[in-house]
Protein backbone atom coordinates (compact mmCIF):
# COMPACT_ATOMS: atom_id res chain seq x y z
CA UNK A 1 0.00 0.00 0.00
CA UNK A 2 0.99 3.73 -0.81
CA UNK A 3 2.69 5.12 2.00
CA UNK A 4 0.91 8.56 2.72
CA UNK A 5 3.58 10.38 5.05
CA UNK A 6 2.96 13.57 6.14
CA UNK A 7 2.13 16.98 4.25
CA UNK A 8 2.66 14.98 1.09
CA UNK A 9 3.57 18.06 -1.77
CA UNK A 10 1.77 16.16 -4.05
CA UNK A 11 -1.50 16.66 -2.61
CA UNK A 12 -0.73 20.07 -1.58
CA UNK A 13 -0.62 21.65 2.22
CA UNK A 14 -3.99 21.40 3.13
CA UNK A 15 -4.73 17.80 1.88
CA UNK A 16 -3.73 16.15 5.24
CA UNK A 17 -6.28 13.32 6.14
CA UNK A 18 -4.12 10.15 7.13
CA UNK A 19 -1.01 11.87 6.76
CA UNK A 20 1.17 10.83 9.25
CA UNK A 21 3.76 12.29 11.85
CA UNK A 22 1.38 14.17 13.71
CA UNK A 23 1.53 14.27 17.55
CA UNK A 24 -2.02 14.33 20.14
CA UNK A 25 -4.47 16.57 19.30
CA UNK A 26 -4.37 20.03 21.51
CA UNK A 27 -7.15 19.36 23.00
CA UNK A 28 -9.33 21.47 25.14
CA UNK A 29 -12.49 21.26 26.47
CA UNK A 30 -13.35 24.57 27.47
CA UNK A 31 -11.82 26.55 24.56
CA UNK A 32 -13.14 30.04 23.49
CA UNK A 33 -13.34 30.26 19.56
CA UNK A 34 -10.49 33.66 19.98
CA UNK A 35 -7.19 33.64 22.28
CA UNK A 36 -6.24 36.87 21.35
CA UNK A 37 -7.42 40.29 20.47
CA UNK A 38 -5.94 40.15 16.89
CA UNK A 39 -7.69 36.78 16.46
CA UNK A 40 -10.85 38.76 16.46
CA UNK A 41 -9.74 41.42 14.34
CA UNK A 42 -8.75 39.11 11.31
CA UNK A 43 -12.34 37.31 11.95
CA UNK A 44 -14.01 40.54 11.47
CA UNK A 45 -12.36 41.80 8.55
CA UNK A 46 -12.41 38.62 6.49
CA UNK A 47 -15.71 39.36 5.16
CA UNK A 48 -15.34 42.65 3.88
CA UNK A 49 -12.07 41.71 2.10
CA UNK A 50 -13.51 38.81 0.27
CA UNK A 51 -16.35 41.00 -0.94
CA UNK A 52 -13.59 43.02 -2.47
CA UNK A 53 -11.98 39.97 -3.66
CA UNK A 54 -12.23 36.33 -3.24
CA UNK A 55 -16.36 36.50 -4.31
CA UNK A 56 -16.56 32.71 -5.91
CA UNK A 57 -16.97 29.29 -4.27
CA UNK A 58 -13.77 27.67 -3.17
CA UNK A 59 -11.39 30.97 -3.96
CA UNK A 60 -10.34 31.77 -0.76
CA UNK A 61 -9.75 28.41 -0.13
CA UNK A 62 -7.58 28.28 -2.93
CA UNK A 63 -6.02 30.90 -1.25
CA UNK A 64 -4.97 29.20 1.24
CA UNK A 65 -3.99 26.17 -0.26
CA UNK A 66 -1.23 27.75 -2.39
CA UNK A 67 0.31 29.25 0.81
CA UNK A 68 3.52 27.96 1.64
CA UNK A 69 3.59 25.49 4.49
CA UNK A 70 5.66 28.19 7.16
CA UNK A 71 2.56 30.64 6.61
CA UNK A 72 -0.67 27.37 6.14
CA UNK A 73 0.93 26.33 9.64
CA UNK A 74 1.57 29.48 11.05
CA UNK A 75 2.96 29.42 14.36
CA UNK A 76 0.08 31.94 15.06
CA UNK A 77 -2.40 29.56 13.78
CA UNK A 78 -5.76 29.66 11.87
CA UNK A 79 -6.45 33.33 11.86
CA UNK A 80 -2.70 33.98 10.91
CA UNK A 81 -3.29 31.72 8.07
CA UNK A 82 -6.76 33.36 7.55
CA UNK A 83 -4.42 37.00 7.60
CA UNK A 84 -1.69 35.42 5.23
CA UNK A 85 -4.52 34.81 2.28
CA UNK A 86 -5.73 38.22 2.99
CA UNK A 87 -2.90 39.51 1.99
CA UNK A 88 -2.45 37.30 -1.34
CA UNK A 89 -5.14 38.33 -2.34
CA UNK A 90 -4.96 42.02 -1.64
CA UNK A 91 -2.32 42.13 -3.90
CA UNK A 92 -3.32 40.10 -6.81
CA UNK A 93 -6.54 41.87 -7.17
CA UNK A 94 -4.45 44.85 -7.57
CA UNK A 95 -5.74 46.81 -3.74
CA UNK A 96 -2.43 46.35 -2.21
CA UNK A 97 1.23 47.01 -4.45
CA UNK A 98 3.50 44.87 -3.56
CA UNK A 99 5.29 45.11 -0.53
CA UNK A 100 2.56 48.02 0.25
CA UNK A 101 1.31 46.38 4.04
CA UNK A 102 5.21 45.73 4.99
CA UNK A 103 6.07 49.62 4.27
CA UNK A 104 3.00 50.58 6.20
CA UNK A 105 3.95 47.92 9.23
CA UNK A 106 7.67 49.97 8.98
CA UNK A 107 9.28 46.24 8.07
CA UNK A 108 11.86 45.61 5.71
CA UNK A 109 9.73 44.23 1.67
CA UNK A 110 9.61 40.69 1.50
CA UNK A 111 8.37 39.57 4.86
CA UNK A 112 4.67 38.92 4.05
CA UNK A 113 3.18 35.72 2.67
CA UNK A 114 2.48 37.27 -0.67
CA UNK A 115 6.36 36.71 -1.40
CA UNK A 116 6.59 33.05 -0.94
CA UNK A 117 2.95 31.98 -2.31
CA UNK A 118 2.77 29.81 -5.01
CA UNK A 119 0.95 31.45 -7.97
CA UNK A 120 -2.42 30.49 -9.23
CA UNK A 121 -1.95 27.58 -11.56
CA UNK A 122 -3.96 27.09 -14.72
CA UNK A 123 -6.66 24.89 -15.00
CA UNK A 124 -7.13 22.89 -18.15
CA UNK A 125 -11.08 23.24 -18.88
CA UNK A 126 -11.04 19.78 -20.44
CA UNK A 127 -10.16 18.37 -17.39
CA UNK A 128 -13.29 19.48 -16.08
CA UNK A 129 -16.99 18.39 -16.84
CA UNK A 130 -18.79 20.18 -19.24
CA UNK A 131 -21.11 23.32 -18.34
CA UNK A 132 -24.15 22.33 -18.43
CA UNK A 133 -26.47 25.09 -17.64
CA UNK A 134 -28.89 25.54 -14.90
CA UNK A 135 -31.00 27.87 -13.68
CA UNK A 136 -29.65 30.30 -11.30
CA UNK A 137 -32.06 30.30 -8.60
CA UNK A 138 -33.07 33.75 -6.93
CA UNK A 139 -31.24 33.09 -3.37
CA UNK A 140 -27.79 32.64 -2.84
CA UNK A 141 -26.95 29.28 -3.07
CA UNK A 142 -24.65 26.89 -4.09
CA UNK A 143 -27.12 24.62 -4.97
CA UNK A 144 -28.24 24.06 -8.73
CA UNK A 145 -31.37 21.74 -9.99
CA UNK A 146 -30.09 19.76 -12.63
CA UNK A 147 -32.76 18.21 -15.32
CA UNK A 148 -31.00 15.11 -15.28
CA UNK A 149 -30.63 11.80 -12.27
CA UNK A 150 -27.20 11.33 -10.83
CA UNK A 151 -25.67 8.52 -13.09
CA UNK A 152 -24.98 7.00 -9.41
CA UNK A 153 -27.20 4.62 -7.62
CA UNK A 154 -27.26 4.18 -4.10
CA UNK A 155 -25.20 0.40 -3.55
CA UNK A 156 -23.43 1.39 -6.55
CA UNK A 157 -18.94 0.50 -5.93
CA UNK A 158 -17.19 3.54 -6.93
CA UNK A 159 -13.89 4.78 -7.31
CA UNK A 160 -11.97 8.49 -7.43
CA UNK A 161 -9.42 7.63 -9.87
CA UNK A 162 -7.83 10.91 -8.50
CA UNK A 163 -7.16 14.70 -10.11
CA UNK A 164 -3.43 15.38 -10.41
CA UNK A 165 -3.92 19.00 -12.33
CA UNK A 166 -2.63 20.79 -9.46
CA UNK A 167 -5.93 23.22 -8.90
CA UNK A 168 -8.42 23.37 -6.62
CA UNK A 169 -10.33 20.45 -5.46
CA UNK A 170 -12.72 18.39 -2.44
CA UNK A 171 -11.49 15.22 -3.40
CA UNK A 172 -9.20 14.34 -0.33
CA UNK A 173 -5.97 12.52 -1.39
CA UNK A 174 -6.29 9.81 0.84
CA UNK A 175 -9.47 8.54 -1.14
CA UNK A 176 -8.02 8.44 -4.28
CA UNK A 177 -8.17 4.67 -5.92
CA UNK A 178 -9.96 3.34 -2.92
CA UNK A 179 -13.39 1.31 -3.62
CA UNK A 180 -16.08 2.81 -1.72
CA UNK A 181 -19.69 2.50 -1.71
CA UNK A 182 -22.24 5.42 -2.28
CA UNK A 183 -24.52 5.93 0.49
CA UNK A 184 -26.54 9.00 -0.54
CA UNK A 185 -27.17 10.90 -3.47
CA UNK A 186 -27.24 14.91 -2.54
CA UNK A 187 -28.83 17.64 -5.43
CA UNK A 188 -26.50 19.30 -7.38
CA UNK A 189 -24.20 22.31 -6.59
CA UNK A 190 -21.67 23.94 -8.44
CA UNK A 191 -18.02 22.59 -8.87
CA UNK A 192 -15.79 24.46 -6.50
CA UNK A 193 -12.47 23.07 -8.78
CA UNK A 194 -14.03 25.27 -11.66
CA UNK A 195 -15.22 28.38 -9.51
CA UNK A 196 -12.38 28.86 -7.82
CA UNK A 197 -10.36 29.21 -11.00
CA UNK A 198 -13.51 31.34 -12.41
CA UNK A 199 -14.34 28.56 -15.40
CA UNK A 200 -18.05 28.66 -14.58
CA UNK A 201 -20.33 26.76 -12.30
CA UNK A 202 -20.37 23.29 -13.68
CA UNK A 203 -22.69 22.42 -11.38
CA UNK A 204 -22.66 18.37 -10.43
CA UNK A 205 -24.72 15.67 -8.06
CA UNK A 206 -23.12 15.24 -4.70
CA UNK A 207 -22.33 11.46 -3.80
CA UNK A 208 -21.80 10.69 -0.65
CA UNK A 209 -19.28 7.96 -0.25
CA UNK A 210 -18.66 5.29 2.60
CA UNK A 211 -14.99 4.44 2.57
CA UNK A 212 -14.22 0.91 4.78
CA UNK A 213 -10.98 1.97 7.12
CA UNK A 214 -9.78 -1.66 6.22
CA UNK A 215 -9.67 -0.61 2.40
CA UNK A 216 -8.33 3.25 3.44
CA UNK A 217 -5.42 1.96 5.74
CA UNK A 218 -4.76 -1.43 5.32
CA UNK A 219 -3.47 -3.70 8.03
CA UNK A 220 -2.80 -1.13 9.93
CA UNK A 221 -6.75 0.11 10.24
CA UNK A 222 -8.32 0.41 13.30
CA UNK A 223 -12.07 -2.41 13.21
CA UNK A 224 -15.26 -1.00 12.69
CA UNK A 225 -14.65 2.61 11.74
CA UNK A 226 -16.79 4.09 7.90
CA UNK A 227 -15.43 7.34 6.67
CA UNK A 228 -18.05 8.78 4.59
CA UNK A 229 -16.81 11.51 2.02
CA UNK A 230 -19.07 13.84 0.20
CA UNK A 231 -17.99 13.90 -3.44
CA UNK A 232 -19.14 15.95 -6.64
CA UNK A 233 -20.13 13.48 -9.19
CA UNK A 234 -17.68 13.99 -11.97
CA UNK A 235 -14.75 12.64 -9.53
CA UNK A 236 -16.27 9.34 -9.58
CA UNK A 237 -16.14 6.13 -11.28
CA UNK A 238 -17.86 2.97 -10.82
CA UNK A 239 -15.54 0.68 -9.92
CA UNK A 240 -15.90 -2.42 -12.46
CA UNK A 241 -15.41 0.42 -15.03
CA UNK A 242 -12.36 1.81 -13.49
CA UNK A 243 -10.25 -1.20 -13.68
CA UNK B 1 19.21 53.40 13.83
CA UNK B 2 22.05 50.62 14.13
CA UNK B 3 21.65 46.87 12.42
CA UNK B 4 20.52 45.37 15.92
CA UNK B 5 18.02 47.66 16.39
CA UNK B 6 16.89 47.49 12.91
CA UNK B 7 16.36 43.78 12.85
CA UNK B 8 14.33 44.24 16.39
CA UNK B 9 12.23 46.76 15.10
CA UNK B 10 11.64 44.22 11.98
CA UNK B 11 11.00 41.64 14.89
CA UNK B 12 8.21 43.28 16.73
CA UNK B 13 6.27 44.24 13.64
CA UNK B 14 5.85 40.62 12.68
CA UNK B 15 4.10 39.88 16.07
CA UNK B 16 0.49 39.11 14.75
CA UNK B 17 -0.86 42.19 16.34
CA UNK B 18 1.44 44.26 14.90
CA UNK B 19 0.98 42.28 11.28
CA UNK B 20 -2.53 42.81 11.67
CA UNK B 21 -3.24 46.37 13.50
CA UNK B 22 -1.05 47.45 10.12
CA UNK B 23 -3.61 45.31 7.43
CA UNK B 24 -6.68 46.91 9.26
CA UNK B 25 -5.24 50.45 8.80
CA UNK B 26 -4.29 50.06 5.71
CA UNK B 27 -7.56 48.57 4.90
CA UNK B 28 -9.60 51.73 6.47
CA UNK B 29 -7.22 53.87 4.57
CA UNK B 30 -7.86 52.65 1.73
CA UNK B 31 -11.79 52.95 2.05
CA UNK B 32 -12.15 48.60 1.57
CA UNK B 33 -13.88 48.01 5.20
CA UNK B 34 -15.63 50.08 7.91
CA UNK B 35 -14.27 49.35 11.44
CA UNK B 36 -17.65 49.33 12.74
CA UNK B 37 -19.09 46.66 10.38
CA UNK B 38 -16.06 44.22 12.34
CA UNK B 39 -17.26 45.33 15.64
CA UNK B 40 -20.77 44.21 15.02
CA UNK B 41 -19.45 40.85 13.63
CA UNK B 42 -17.23 39.93 16.22
CA UNK B 43 -20.05 41.05 18.32
CA UNK B 44 -22.22 38.85 17.14
CA UNK B 45 -20.33 35.85 16.52
CA UNK B 46 -18.95 35.97 19.95
CA UNK B 47 -22.25 36.24 21.96
CA UNK B 48 -25.36 35.58 19.76
CA UNK B 49 -23.96 32.64 18.25
CA UNK B 50 -22.46 29.73 20.16
CA UNK B 51 -23.26 25.29 20.60
CA UNK B 52 -26.51 26.61 22.48
CA UNK B 53 -28.24 26.58 19.13
CA UNK B 54 -27.37 23.54 18.26
CA UNK B 55 -27.72 22.37 21.75
CA UNK B 56 -31.62 23.46 22.34
CA UNK B 57 -32.19 21.41 19.07
CA UNK B 58 -30.63 18.40 20.45
CA UNK B 59 -33.12 18.79 23.36
CA UNK B 60 -36.00 18.98 21.83
CA UNK B 61 -35.14 16.09 19.82
CA UNK B 62 -34.62 13.85 22.88
CA UNK B 63 -38.14 15.21 24.01
CA UNK B 64 -40.19 14.99 21.08
CA UNK B 65 -39.03 11.76 18.91
CA UNK B 66 -41.87 12.98 16.34
CA UNK B 67 -39.17 16.40 16.25
CA UNK B 68 -36.33 14.37 16.02
CA UNK B 69 -37.01 12.11 13.17
CA UNK B 70 -38.25 15.29 10.91
CA UNK B 71 -34.64 16.80 12.40
CA UNK B 72 -32.93 13.90 11.11
CA UNK B 73 -34.58 13.06 8.00
CA UNK B 74 -34.92 16.32 6.13
CA UNK B 75 -32.82 18.79 8.62
CA UNK B 76 -32.96 21.90 5.97
CA UNK B 77 -36.58 21.86 6.40
CA UNK B 78 -36.93 22.16 10.29
CA UNK B 79 -33.97 24.52 10.71
CA UNK B 80 -36.48 26.64 8.70
CA UNK B 81 -39.16 26.35 10.47
CA UNK B 82 -37.26 26.76 13.72
CA UNK B 83 -35.81 29.96 12.61
CA UNK B 84 -31.90 28.60 12.90
CA UNK B 85 -30.19 30.40 9.82
CA UNK B 86 -26.89 31.73 9.17
CA UNK B 87 -23.89 31.22 8.00
CA UNK B 88 -22.32 27.92 6.90
CA UNK B 89 -25.52 25.90 7.86
CA UNK B 90 -26.89 26.50 4.25
CA UNK B 91 -27.53 22.61 4.39
CA UNK B 92 -26.88 20.33 7.13
CA UNK B 93 -27.14 16.99 7.92
CA UNK B 94 -27.46 15.61 11.45
CA UNK B 95 -26.30 11.99 12.54
CA UNK B 96 -28.03 10.23 15.33
CA UNK B 97 -25.67 8.35 17.74
CA UNK B 98 -27.05 5.01 19.04
CA UNK B 99 -26.02 2.56 20.87
CA UNK B 100 -23.31 0.36 19.11
CA UNK B 101 -22.86 3.65 16.46
CA UNK B 102 -20.84 6.76 17.36
CA UNK B 103 -20.68 9.91 14.72
CA UNK B 104 -17.86 12.35 14.68
CA UNK B 105 -17.10 14.84 12.08
CA UNK B 106 -13.83 16.23 10.74
CA UNK B 107 -13.36 18.86 7.32
CA UNK B 108 -9.34 16.89 6.65
CA UNK B 109 -9.38 19.59 3.56
CA UNK B 110 -10.33 22.91 5.13
CA UNK B 111 -11.49 23.72 8.78
CA UNK B 112 -15.52 23.65 7.57
CA UNK B 113 -18.01 23.31 11.22
CA UNK B 114 -21.46 24.59 11.19
CA UNK B 115 -20.88 28.21 12.32
CA UNK B 116 -24.72 29.17 12.96
CA UNK B 117 -25.21 25.97 14.88
CA UNK B 118 -21.80 25.52 17.62
CA UNK B 119 -20.93 29.16 16.55
CA UNK B 120 -16.99 29.32 15.92
CA UNK B 121 -15.19 26.47 15.97
CA UNK B 122 -12.50 25.73 19.00
CA UNK B 123 -8.49 25.81 17.41
CA UNK B 124 -8.08 21.81 17.86
CA UNK B 125 -10.45 21.49 15.74
CA UNK B 126 -8.26 23.54 12.46
CA UNK B 127 -5.46 21.63 13.88
CA UNK B 128 -3.99 19.60 11.74
CA UNK B 129 -2.99 16.64 14.48
CA UNK B 130 -7.29 16.01 13.97
CA UNK B 131 -7.51 17.08 10.99
CA UNK B 132 -4.70 14.31 9.38
CA UNK B 133 -5.57 11.62 12.63
CA UNK B 134 -9.52 11.18 13.35
CA UNK B 135 -10.08 9.90 10.05
CA UNK B 136 -7.07 7.20 10.11
CA UNK B 137 -7.16 6.12 13.58
CA UNK B 138 -10.27 7.70 15.48
CA UNK B 139 -10.57 5.10 18.14
CA UNK B 140 -7.33 5.91 19.36
CA UNK B 141 -8.35 10.03 18.74
CA UNK B 142 -10.61 9.75 21.07
CA UNK B 143 -9.43 8.11 23.41
CA UNK B 144 -6.64 10.20 23.65
CA UNK B 145 -9.62 12.85 23.95
CA UNK B 146 -11.36 11.43 27.11
CA UNK B 147 -13.85 9.50 25.03
CA UNK B 148 -13.24 5.63 25.75
CA UNK B 149 -15.64 4.07 22.91
CA UNK B 150 -16.59 0.06 23.26
CA UNK B 151 -14.59 -2.19 20.92
CA UNK B 152 -17.69 -3.12 19.40
CA UNK B 153 -19.16 0.46 18.53
CA UNK B 154 -18.64 1.53 14.94
CA UNK B 155 -17.63 4.43 14.04
CA UNK B 156 -18.90 7.18 11.35
CA UNK B 157 -16.32 9.71 10.48
CA UNK B 158 -17.99 12.40 8.53
CA UNK B 159 -15.53 14.83 6.48
CA UNK B 160 -17.38 17.77 5.08
CA UNK B 161 -15.83 18.01 1.40
CA UNK B 162 -18.56 19.59 0.14
CA UNK B 163 -20.71 22.23 1.40
CA UNK B 164 -23.07 20.21 3.88
CA UNK B 165 -22.27 20.66 6.95
CA UNK B 166 -22.82 18.22 9.87
CA UNK B 167 -23.90 18.31 13.60
CA UNK B 168 -23.89 15.15 15.51
CA UNK B 169 -26.86 13.97 17.97
CA UNK B 170 -25.63 12.77 21.14
CA UNK B 171 -27.27 9.98 22.91
CA UNK B 172 -29.66 11.29 26.12
CA UNK B 173 -27.25 10.36 29.03
CA UNK B 174 -28.88 8.33 31.85
CA UNK B 175 -30.51 9.85 35.03
CA UNK B 176 -31.75 12.93 32.71
CA UNK B 177 -35.83 11.61 32.66
CA UNK B 178 -36.91 13.80 34.59
CA UNK B 179 -35.52 17.01 33.13
CA UNK B 180 -37.24 20.01 31.08
CA UNK B 181 -35.74 21.45 27.95
CA UNK B 182 -33.46 23.84 29.23
CA UNK B 183 -32.27 21.78 31.99
CA UNK B 184 -31.73 19.44 28.84
CA UNK B 185 -29.88 21.67 26.79
CA UNK B 186 -26.96 22.25 29.46
CA UNK B 187 -25.66 18.43 29.04
CA UNK B 188 -25.12 19.25 25.34
CA UNK B 189 -21.79 20.59 25.08
CA UNK B 190 -20.10 21.91 21.72
CA UNK B 191 -17.96 18.80 21.78
CA UNK B 192 -20.61 16.21 22.48
CA UNK B 193 -22.13 17.86 18.70
CA UNK B 194 -18.62 17.84 16.90
CA UNK B 195 -18.51 13.56 18.42
CA UNK B 196 -15.54 14.22 20.50
CA UNK B 197 -17.14 13.90 23.84
CA UNK B 198 -20.69 12.55 25.05
CA UNK B 199 -23.48 14.71 26.49
CA UNK B 200 -23.16 15.57 30.02
CA UNK B 201 -24.43 13.43 32.63
CA UNK B 202 -26.74 15.07 35.17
Amino acid sequence: MEDKTAVNQTLGVHDLGGTSGWGRVPYDPDEKPFHEEWERRVFGMMSQVLRHTAVRPGEFRRALERLAEKDYFAADGYYGRWRSGMEVLLEEYGHFEAGELDTHAGVAHGTGAGYRVSSAVEVDEDELPPDLPAPVPAHRTVRRELDRPSSFQIGDRVVAPGNRAGGHSRLPGYVWGVPGVVVKIHPAEVLPDSTAHNLGERPQHVICVAYKAEDLWGDDAEKGVVVNVDLYENYLRLEAEAQ
Amino acid sequence: MTEKEDHRHEMDSQLPEARTEALEDLLVEKGLIDRARIDSLIERFEHDLGPMIGARLVAKAWLEPEFRDRLVADTDQVLQEENVSGAQIEHVEIKANEPGIHNVVVCTLCSCYPWALLGLPPAWYKSPEYRARVVREPRKVLEEMGLSLEAETEIRVWDSSSETRFLVLPERPAGSEHLEIEELAELVTRDSMIGVARAQTP
